[in-house]
């Protein structure tokens, strides 16, 4: 047996029991009275020890009587039950978005505002309340079951299907908002993989449902990008509880970058995209802050929303229709008036220019124009600021392993403006690697070679870093094989919009053997450039690593003396440092992303500080790999550690650290306005009744009470008149 | 029942006894179931044969017989000397004992009083008769006892020492009736004045006192609100002798319970005392003197 509300039944029980009792000694304030002698009396009452208080109650029958119906009551109201078999009513999948967009504080269509989750919450919980439960004394009547899930980028079932609403409310209450975008097609496949599966004959069938059809209840305020891809099972229904209004007004941060001019690395240029979701152009300071003190503040407008063509479904097109027409006949809320219209947010930007040759973290956060306040009318604060980090600006250093002398790629790499251009013989990799001395170049050349296998005969995995690899095709975790030798190819097909070869024709480039290449299953491999055989140029890239591969012997083909090879060679090199240079484009994470990083090999002592200032203990794998995550809040991880550090690392005597950037960057949070029709790749689900939600409330509790009160009542009214 | 808020205390005889009462005891005379042995010659008819002048039988004479008392009728007609005897008158003990505990000055009217005033009247039908009164206190303040009166002329001595008497405090049954039986004087009548109310218990004392032979009247003296209690509401009730507290909340079923724990005491009471020889008699202490004298103790025979 367990309590629904056990602490409202000890209060309860602890406010009245003494005060009965109480009163009970209140009657017993008698009048004082000498009499020749209490040895009758006594022998009449049968009371010989009538001070002890418990011999006092003992032959109150009165008060025993009161007792137990007060034991009664108080028990009710903790609302005891007990387990007993159940026959499923309906089924219930309450589907929760705890995304970035609610967390914005605008409530709902009446009351004050609060944060979309939890308005979200209250409703969930007053929908679990509704659900029905088995007949209290019959127990034969089916009761509703329903199963709880949250999601943002990620689904999470908080609650298996149960008929105990005590479960489910603690479930839904537990839910608590991140900061990132917003994925629904893993939710509902969750949902749908809940469900019973169809038995026949003693055998699951997968994918063929059993038992009644599911309800699908989305509690959510409709920013999902994905919805399109999410597919309830087309026997299930889904209802879409709008949270927060549709009216209300956000500007945000949807993208920043950062990067640094290419003769004059010193000069940062910070681009700061906005997007304003009303209609109304917006005025805003943008301001610039340089390690968390104020740099510089811009102002702008940022124009508004504009109607957007159609792009309603034919179903929501009809719909919208429907409802204009029902709104020209009723003067209904302004919800239920206004048409399901799409507004693309209004664009605006803002791009600081600042000499900063160090590294730092950068955040910019709107303000009010003119006030340096936070942003007013404007419900979601988290978009409000946005995160870098810029690492240090320097120019290119580069380290070439090669045994060759005088070779085109020495020509190719000597007229490149670089800091640094070591040549290495390759019998020195091992030492170098074990010195830490690779972290200090930001681009590895490995010409026509590569680390020796292992004893196991697999080839090791690279140490962090990126390499530009000639004439080799390195294996590992790169994902990439070689399965033969061609011979006499040419370059079929390239990705012009490539920043390596954005101005490189390959048409004339001939192969007189090459390499095949094959990216086994699972790779994150793309191949750049396609020959008649396979892959030519490929781009790979594994945690730490980042590699462009140029399989083929540059020697035996007709590159070195193809113009576009001195265009290639600048490109990849400028490709590569860029990206742990100015670019830091890898360093960028979402809310719901794993972080995952290789650190330098030797790295020790691992701590992760949160943007909330918790710090966490990572430990790394063998490879100097460290995970975490999923990510929950926007800010900047810093990880540090004692040993080496990389090149774009800050270095703090034997300590080093690295940032991440954790930014929502994503407009379809940021347009913040809470979505009326929700387009799911099987059904349309508009929103049903938003404001309030109706359930059924259970009145006997307060019956109860009631009860209890009049029960206290009588007996003070009882005593007063026993009392006279 | 309850405490007399403001007693009255008699000062002298005259609040004793009155006039008409006197009057109305001047006949009467006490009596004894048993008849005792006196000390000196009264007017009681004694077992022993004697000096008086009532006939009791006739022996042989035998040497050194008192000539006077042969009967010389008889020697006239048949010629032999015949002693004539006469049943010896002898004076009767009266002891009074009254009870002069706190719990004895409680109910309207007083039931010290009225103890005071009975001894009193027992007392003067005892002296006009040359009986040999005594009287005992239990409990109380001031002398406990007075003895060996006789005499009409002792009647003021003997309403001095009931005046004197206060109640107060409480007492030890037992121990005050083994103090009368150590200290009093040959046989007689004995006649106990108490509300019975022992928590200790009446048994021991009772049998003390009816061990040596005396033909002992107890009487029960109760006030009117002991028998029928005017009480009602919740109270706490406080035993003037101990203190001991008695919580009720007075309700019918519990007066009647009260009253029939009462009358089941009374007659326990009543029935050790017939176990035992002794006269018991339970009055009110808003009965008249007279009547108690006149009607109730002479239907039991104490007085005649």
């Amino acid at each position: 047996m367990n309590w629904i509300t056990p602490m409202v039944g000890i209060i309860a029980a602890a406010v009245a029991v003494p005060t009965l009792v109480v009163l009970y000694f209140l009657k017993l304030r008698r009048r004082d009275l000498e009499v020749s002698s209490t040895f009758l009396w006594k022998k009449a009452i049968q009371d010989l020890q009538a001070n002890a208080p418990f011999q006092k109650l003992r032959r109150n029958i009165l008060l025993f009587l009161q007792l137990l119906i007060l034991g009664g009551v108080c028990l009710a109201l903790a609302q005891p039950q007990i387990k007993g078999q159940t026959i499923t009513g309906n089924r219930h999948v309450i589907l929760l978005d705890r995304s970035g967009s609610m967390t914005a504080v605008d409530g709902q269509d009446s009351g004050s505002p609060q944060p979309r989750l939890e308005t979200a919450k209250k409703q969930a919980i007053a929908f679990v309340e509704s659900l029905r439960d088995g007949g209290v004394l019959s127990g034969r009547e089916a009761s509703d079951e329903a199963m709880v899930i949250s999601f943002d980028t990620a689904a999470e079932v908080r609650q298996q299907f149960t008929s105990d609403k005590a479960l489910l409310k603690a479930a839904i209450e537990a839910i608590t908002p991140t900061e990132g975008p917003t994925r629904l097609e893993e939710a509902i496949r969750l949902a749908n993989a809940h469900k019973p599966k169809r038995v026949i004959e003693g055998n699951t069938i997968e994918g063929l449902t059993a038992g009644l059809p599911t309800n699908l209840h989305l509690y959510s305020d409709g920013r999902i990008p994905d919805a399109i891809k999410a597919k309830p099972a087309p026997e299930d229904s889904l209802e879409y509880h709008r949270i927060g209004r549709p009216e209300s007004a956000n500007i945000g941060i949807v993208g920043m970058r950062a990067a640094r001019e290419y003769d004059n690395p010193a000069k940062l240029g910070v681009y700061v995209s906005l997007e304003n979701n009303r209609p109304e152009a917006r005025p805003v300071d943008v301001e610039l802050l340089i390690d968390g003190t104020s740099a510089m503040i811009k102002g702008t407008t940022v124009a508004g929303a504009s109607e957007e063509g159609p792009r309603l479904s034919a179903a929501g097109a009809a719909r919208a229709g429907a409802e204009e027409a029902d709104a020209v006949s009723t003067t209904g809320t302004e919800s239920a008036a206004m048409p399901p219209r799409t507004l693309r947010p209004g664009v605006g930007g803002v791009v600081f220019q600042l000499e900063l040759s160090q590294g730092a973290r950068v955040q910019v956060r709107l303000r009010q124009p003119g006030t340096g306040q936070p942003l007013e009318n404007d419900v979601f604060a988290l978009d409000d600021r946005a995160f870098l980090v810029v690492p240090p600006a320097k120019k290119i250093a580069v380290v070439v392993f090669s045994d060759e002398s005088n070779s085109f790629l020495d020509i190719a790499l000597s007229g490149q403006p670089l800091s640094r251009l070591v040549k290495v013989a390759t019998d020195e990799f091992d030492d170098w690697v074990r010195l830490g001395k690779l972290g200090e170049f930001d681009v590895i050349v490995l010409e026509n070679w590569l680390p020796p296998p292992g004893k196991d005969g697999r080839q090791a995995d690279l140490p962090p870093g990126s390499y530009l690899i000639l004439g080799q095709v390195p294996g590992g975790s790169l994902g990439l094989k070689v399965t033969g030798q061609v011979r006499g190819t040419g370059i079929v097909d390239w990705l012009r919009d490539h920043p390596v070869l954005r101005s490189v024709s390959l048409d004339r480039l001939r192969l007189f053997e090459s390499p095949r290449v094959e990216f086994e299953p699972g790779s994150g491999a793309i191949a750049l450039a396609v020959s008649q055989e396979g892959p030519a140029l490929i781009e790979a890239s594994s945690l730490g690593v980042h590699a462009l591969i140029v399989p083929f012997n540059i020697d035996k083909s007709s590159w070195p003396v193809d113009v576009s090879f001195v265009v290639f060679m600048s490109s990849a090199i400028q490709y590569l440092g860029e990206d742990v240079g100015a670019g830091s484009t890898i360093r960028d994470v979402q809310p719901g992303q794993v972080l995952s990083d290789r650190l330098p090999i030797g790295a020790e002592q691992i701590t992760l500080k949160l943007p909330t200032g918790e710090t966490q203990r990572l430990t790394p794998a063998a490879d100097g790999r460290v995970t975490f995550g999923p990510l929950v809040s926007t800010g900047i991880y810093e990880l540090s550690w004692v040993g080496p550090a990389g090149p774009t690392d800050r270095k703090d005597g034997n300590t080093a650290s690295r940032g991440y950037a954790a930014n929502l960057s994503d407009p379809f949070e940021s347009n913040i306005g809470a979505v009326e029709v929700i387009e799911t790749g099987s059904r349309v689900a508009s929103a049903s009744a938003s404001s309030s939600s109706v359930a059924d409330k259970r009145l006997w509790p307060y019956l109860l009470l009631a009860a209890l009160a009049i029960i206290m009542i009588e007996w003070f009214v009882y005593n007063r008149k026993v009392y006279i | 029942m309850l405490r007399t808020p403001t007693p009255t205390r008699p000062k002298a005889v005259e609040d004793l006894i009155d006039g008409s009462l006197i009057s109305k005891l001047g006949p009467l005379d006490l009596t004894s179931r048993k008849v005792f042995f006196g000390k000196l010659k009264g007017e009681r008819r004694s077992k022993k044969r004697g000096e008086s002048v009532e006939f009791a039988d006739h022996r042989a004479y035998v040497s050194g017989d008192d000539l006077r008392h042969i009967d010389w009728n008889i020697f006239a007609r048949l010629d032999s000397l015949f002693m004539k005897l006469f049943l010896e008158e002898e004076d009767l003990s009266l002891h009074i004992v009254i009870d002069a505990s706190a719990s004895a000055d409680c109910g309207e009217p007083s039931k010290f009083l009225f103890m005071q005033k009975a001894a009193m009247a027992l007392g003067y039908v005892g002296l006009v008769n040359l009986n040999r009164v005594a009287a005992s206190v239990m409990g109380g303040i001031g002398p406990n006892h007075i003895r060996d009166l006789r005499g009409r002329r002792r009647t003021h001595d003997l309403a001095r020492f009931i005046c004197s008497i206060e109640p107060s405090g409480s007492f030890s049954f037992k121990e005050s009736a083994e103090r009368i039986v150590m200290s009093r004087r040959g046989k007689g009548v004995m006649l106990v004045f108490s509300d019975y109310f022992f928590k200790e218990g009446f048994e021991q004392g009772l049998r003390l006192l009816v061990g040596r032979g005396y033909d002992v009247f107890v009487v029960q003296v109760l006030s009117p609100q002991e028998i029928d209690p005017p009480l009602t509401g919740d109270l706490r009730l406080k035993d003037v002798e101990d203190g001991d507290l008695a919580e009720i909340t007075v309700a019918a079923p519990l007066l009647k319970r009260y009253k029939a724990n009462l009358a089941a005491y009374c007659a326990t009471l009543q029935n050790f005392c017939a176990r035992r020889e002794m006269n018991f008699l339970t009055v009110r202490s808003d009965t008249p003197i007279d009547v108690l004298v006149l009607d109730y103790l002479r239907k039991r025979g104490v007085v005649r």
